[in-house]
Order: C-alpha cells, then structure tokens, then sequence
C-alpha cells in the first residue's frame, strides 16, 4: 500500500485524536470524587457519626465555591467499623468503581493508612488524608500521598512536656491504650522526657476499652506521677482513670492528645459523674469551634450548619473531631484547586507536589496563624484545659509549634 | 511485699467478678449441656439495662427530679461544705443515687430475665432432642445478634453509670506500703461471692437445684421421674440472665459501658473451661487464679502481657487435665 501526503496527514490526525481521547475524557470529568471511610459502627462509632454530616457540609461548601476549577466534587463514604481492613476493601471498591474521577480518599484510622499506603502505586496512588496524627505518617519519602491535618502524636507528646516543664513538673505517668494508635509516641516521649529531664515514672497500657480501671489507678498511685499523660482513647476509659484517681484522692494532674480533648465527651462525663475533670488539659491543634470571631471559615461553617443541621446538636456545634476532618479535606481541596490552576492534572505525584508545598497559608482560623506543610504535618497546636463549670476548653498557652 | 498484697486484692476483686460470670455458664452447661458462647454478650444486655434503667430514664424530662437525684434538704445541708471526692461526700452522693441504683438493678433483673426467657423458649427449646452441637451453634449466632441489636438500640458509646456502693476510697499499710482500695469494688466483690455462693447454695440444696442436676445427668431418666425438662432449661436461662444482669451492672461501673462489654464472656469462657464446665467450685478456684495472675501480670510486665499470660496458664492446665480442674470427666460408654 502507497501512502501520499493526504492518507499520511489523515492517518496522522486519527491517530493523535485516538491516542489523545482519554486525556480529553479525563480532562473533562463531570465531577471528582473523593472517596472515605468512617468508623460509623464500631468502637469508635460516636467519632464517626459526628464526622459523618461533615461530608455533606463540605459537599455544599466546596461546590457553591466552584468545585475544583469548575468541575463539581462528590463523596463516597462508607463504614467501616473501625477496621483497617474494611478501609482497604472500601478504598479499593472506589478505585474500581469510580476509576479515575476518584482524586483523593480519606481513611479513619492509623492501622488503615499504613495498610493502604503499600496500595498507593502508579494508577493506583491517589492523594489521601485521614483521623491519623500517627508520627510514622509523617514522612513524604515513605509516604508521599499521605498527609496528616496537624501535628504528629510525637509533636503532641512534646507539647504536653514542655508544658509540664514549664509548669515545673517532674515525675511523669504515661497511660496509653493498647493499640497501634496508643503506643505511637512512648518510645519519643520518653525520649523527649528524658531530654527535658523528667522522669518517666510509669509507662502503663490498658484496653482501649473496658480497662481495669482499679489496676491502672492503683499503678499510677503507687508511681508517685504528678503528672499523667493520656493517650489512645476516644470516648471511654480516661474519664473512669480519672474519676478513679481523683477517688483515690491523687492530686495527680492530668493531660491527653486530641482524641480526648472533646467537649461533648467532658460535657457528659460530667453531667453524669461530677466535675472531676475539671483541670484536665490536652493538645488541641485546632480552635474550638466557638472561638470563631477570628475563624471566617468557622462562621462560614456556622452558617451552613445552621441551615442544613437545624433542628440537631449540629446546629449550633461542630466536635472537634469534624473540625479535624473539614480540616484535612481543605488542605486537600486546596492542593487539587492549585494543582489545577497550574494546568497540571490531578495525578497524585502532581497533588502531593503541591501539597508538600503548601507554605504561609492562610486556613481562615483553624490554627493561630498562617501554617506550611512540613513533612506533610502541620505542626502546630495550643494547650487548653477544661473548665466544668463553663463546659469549654479555655486556652492554656499561646499557639506553638513543633 | 506490700505491692503484692495490693495486687493480690486487686486480682481477688477481678476474680470474684469472672466467678459471678462464670456462674451462669456453668449454669446452663449443668442443666443443658449446651456452651453459652453469647453469655458475655448477655452480660453486656445487663450492663446496657442498667444503664437504661439508671441513666437514660432518670434523664428523662417526664421523670420525676428526685429519681435523678434525691436532695432532701438534709442531704443537701450534709453535703454543703464537703470537699468534692471526700468519703462521706462519696456515701451522700451514692445516697442521691439511691432511686435510680435500684431502678437501675431491678430494671436491669427484670429486662435480662425477659432475654433470658425468649433466647430459651424461642431458639433453644425448639432444637431440644436435637444434637447439643447445633444449640451451641445457636449461642454463636446469637453474639452477632445481640451486639448489633444493642449498637442500634445504644449505639457504640461509652458512658458512665453510677456506684452500686459509696466510692470512697480505702487506704491502709501494709509491710511498709500504702494499698490503695476503692470501697466500692470491695463491695462489688462480696456482692459477686455472695451471688456466686446463693446460685450454689440453690443448685445443692434446692428442689429447683435438684432437678437441675438430675436434668445434667440425664434428660430421659429426668422426665420420666416426672422433671419438667423444659422448664428446668428455663430456670437454667433465667438463673444466667439475672446473674448476667448483676456482674453487668458490676462491670459498667467498674469499667464504664461500651460494647465491649460482650468480650469478657470468652475470657470467662476460657476460666470456665480451666475449672471445669460443670463444677462450681473449680470455676471459683479458676476465676481467682486467673485475676490475681491477670493482675500480677499488669503489675510486673505491663498490660500488653496481661491479655496473654493468663490464658497460657489455662492452656497449659487444660493439656494437663483437658476436663479441667474439677471437671467432670466424660465416660462414653458404646
């Protein structure tokens, strides 16, 4: 066969156009979808159902503003009972049914993203964000789609320390559940510890739920702690540690990372038990969501609630573990916004880049200041204590930083 | 010395709770044959009544104030200028308590009871004269049902409720060290023996008790002593449920209320079988030891060996004698 200038240029152009079709299908998805587990049954169920409705405000929110460069965002959460292995299934169901539309996932536990993170390869990699403070996430060379919201539990740990130095604190406790998520930060705390010379004086783990309370209690007396950092809980068990220490009369004080630093929990404890928790200090990363006088995201997010969860608790309050997550879907709404306002595509490399890269960023008042990504973490976080009587977190120190 | 001491009382108190547990395993297994394997999970519908019964209801707007918290003016001027967690501010506050406590334990009898009642008459007593193995195969099924039926009527949080006793604290010396007690716990504790020791005490040296055991032994030669079989299945559930209500209702405010509440039956299921599934007194035997290693474990090796060692230790009792301590041993004659 003889080929002239016209079946060349004719072969040429059905060929550019045949191998050029997918980008423009991909270029011109209808919507992106960003896929999440949530632990909606389960040990953790509570956490879950309080993140859940923060999907639909996100939902409402992102695309009123546009979507990502006009394309419209869409969420595919599903359960997954707090079990890492139910979070791949559900990851790897996403993948295959939303195939490429699916830019970013967000997984609901430290066991989930490590169990993905291997998953996270070529087609396959997408940008994902999680509940997880776990320290091990923070490393863009071995995880380099994988980002957290704030600080590493290990920069928790070491905010918590220094203040019990400053306070003049020197023997301390750490009571920590007996999970992935519990055990994260012992080995640097006692490391950290020992740099600011304070003794370790206990390193006690418990069930995550269901403790010996009585045992631990009578472990902590016997240590001699004045301070005691708790770590690895929800919902349950530090509030009983604590009541029971304060039964025991130990004028121990005590302290814990953002997972038990929730107002509706200490709201109901004390309601419930009395306002022995009064006292009790914990790392937040974030404002509460009252203080919004300087959060314009918050008061966005106020009045959004306030339409679309009227009628609920969520009308007036949004947990901290929601702000955790509206948190870690900005931060990725902002890296895909930017990565494609740069005319990239939203591949992961592509969005991770621009993630690692995010720097002076204004959040609109989650933390006290603008903040940069490093390591993939935004390390910065503020001590509160919990006032009974006011049912608030009031601020203990300045915004600090890791 | 004294740290021994301390947590040999702490893994006494334990104990004393697993045997109460345990009791209603061995229960059913003496008059049914049958394996609870969801008696934790029955455990765990006690523990969620209490809750309802003692909380939930209490907080009601339509229930009456004093039901939350009974405030005669005495009680109030008493508490006045006490210091919060003092022991007499511990015995008034579990006075306040007092309505709902009992509301709490006969609401939490009563609704066990019921679930005892329906779990044998609707599941067990149809699959009677059929192979044990399929009633135990029942049980199995049943922990599914019951933890997803107590996580969509409770949901999975964890909650508080209040003392069965005054929570004050106990602190005496001994060889040179201060033993930290809770006042509440040691009650827990007598409470569970004392239980432990009426359900023995029944199946000695009552009619009912009798027939129990009679039925244990062999189920034909039962009824045609004219035991009402059927009803002696029953009184087993029923004596399981309403134990089950009391060691939950321990256990929630021990350890507070969550589901994982049903996990403690196959850890007491383990005890069981290092006593002996129809033997009362190797399951005491067995639910002590258990404790106090449980607790001395925690107190040389930490908590992450504390869910291990013990269980190697029925383990190794079971190769030695697999009926158990004071079990039964089976004679299969062909």
């Amino acid at each position: 066969m003889s080929m002239n200038r016209r079946t060349f240029l004719g072969t040429t152009a059905a060929t550019t156009a045949l191998m050029g079709t997918p980008m423009i299908l991909k270029a011109q998805a209808s919507e992106y979808v960003l896929g999440a587990s949530l632990p909606l049954t389960g040990p953790f169920a509570t956490a879950g159902q309080l993140v859940a409705p923060a999907f639909a405000l996100a939902t409402k929110l992102f695309n009123d503003e546009g979507g990502i460069a006009g394309t419209p965002i869409r969420f595919v959460t599903e359960d997954s009972g707090y079990v890492p292995q139910n979070t791949l299934a559900n990851y790897q169901r996403a993948l295959a049914s939303e195939g490429a539309n699916m830019i970013g996932y967000f997984a609901d536990s430290t066991g989930a993203m490590k169990l993905i993170a291997p998953e996270l390869k070529g087609e396959n990699a997408r940008i994902m964000g999680s509940t997880s403070f776990a320290s091990e996430l923070a490393d863009p060379a071995t995880h380099p789609y994988q980002y957290m919201s704030g600080p590493s539990y290990q920069s928790q740990f070491d905010i918590l320390l220094q203040n019990i130095k400053n306070e003049g604190g020197s023997k301390v406790a750490f009571i920590f559940s007996n999970t992935e998520f519990g055990r994260d930060p012992i080995e640097h705390g006692k490391a950290t510890a020992e740099r600011l010379g304070l003794e370790v004086v206990l390193e006690e783990s418990t069930k995550p739920q269901g403790a010996d309370i009585p045992t631990h209690v009578t472990k902590l007396a016997q240590s001699g702690a004045d301070h005691c950092i708790l770590h690895g809980y929800v919902t349950g068990v530090w509030p009983q540690l604590i009541g029971g220490a304060r039964q025991f009369g130990l004028p121990t004080k005590f302290m814990g990372t953002f997972w038990g630093m929730e107002k509706l929990i200490a709201d109901r404890v004390t309601k419930e038990a009395g306002p022995f928790l009064s006292g009790y200090e914990g790392v937040m990363p974030y404002r509460y969501f009252w203080d919004r006088e300087d959060a314009p995201r918050y008061q966005q997010y106020a009045e959004l609630s306030k339409v679309m969860f009227a009628g609920t608790p969520l009308e007036n309050y949004m947990s901290t573990w929601a702000i955790q997550t509206m948190c870690g879907l900005e931060i990725a709404m902002k890296s895909f916004r930017d990565t494609a306002e740069a005319g990239k595509e939203l591949t992961a490399d592509n969005v991770a880049e621009t993630l690692s890269g995010i720097s002076d960023w204004d959040t609109g008042g989650f933390f006290g200041g603008n903040v940069s990504m490093v390591n993939n973490a935004i390390g910065t976080g503020r001590v509160y204590a919990y006032d009974a009587e006011s049912g608030l977190f009031n601020p203990k120190s300045d915004w600090l930083s890791v | 010395m004294g740290q021994f001491v301390q947590f040999a009382i702490n893994g006494v108190m334990a104990g004393a709770i697993y045997a109460l547990i345990a009791v209603g395993i061995v229960s059913v297994y003496k008059a049914t044959k049958v394996v609870n394997f969801a008696h934790g999970y029955l455990i765990m519908f006690g523990a969620y009544f209490y809750f309802t019964f003692s909380v939930i209801i209490p907080n009601q707007p339509w229930a009456p104030e004093w039901l939350l918290s009974w405030q005669p003016d005495w009680l109030v001027a008493q508490k006045a200028d006490l210091p919060m967690f003092s022991p007499m501010g511990a015995v008034l506050d579990w006075v306040s308590n007092l309505p709902r406590i009992v509301l709490g334990l006969t609401g939490a009898l009563i609704a066990n009871a019921i679930v005892g009642r329906i779990i044998e008459r609707v599941l067990m007593r149809p699959l009677m004269g059929q192979s044990v193995f399929a009633m135990i195969m029942v049980t199995v099924g049943l922990i599914s049902i019951m933890s997803g039926t107590a996580s969509l009527i409770w949901t999975a949080d964890a909650a508080n409720v209040p003392f069965l006793s005054p929570s004050a604290p106990v602190k005496f010396e001994a060889f040179g060290t201060t033993i930290f007690l809770l006042g509440t716990d040691l009650v827990n504790m007598v409470l569970a023996l004392l239980m432990f020791a009426a359900i023995v005490a029944f199946v000695k040296f009552t009619k009912g008790g009798i027939a129990i055991r009679a039925t244990a032994e062999d189920q034909s030669t039962a009824y045609s002593m004219g035991i009402s079989v059927p009803k002696v299945f029953s009184r087993a559930w029923v004596l399981a449920s309403t134990t089950g209500a009391i060691a939950g209702a321990i256990l929630a405010t021990r350890n507070g209320i969550s589901p994982s509440l049903g996990l403690f039956g196959f850890s007491v299921l383990a005890i069981v079988l290092m006593g002996g599934l129809d033997s009362y007194v190797g399951v005491l035997i067995a639910a002590m030891t258990v404790g106090v290693l449980e607790a001395m474990t925690q107190w040389k090796l930490g908590g992450s060996w504390a869910e291990i060692v013990p269980y190697v230790a029925v383990l190794i009792v079971l190769i030695w004698r697999p009926h158990g301590l004071m079990g039964q041993k089976e004679v299969e004659r062909i």
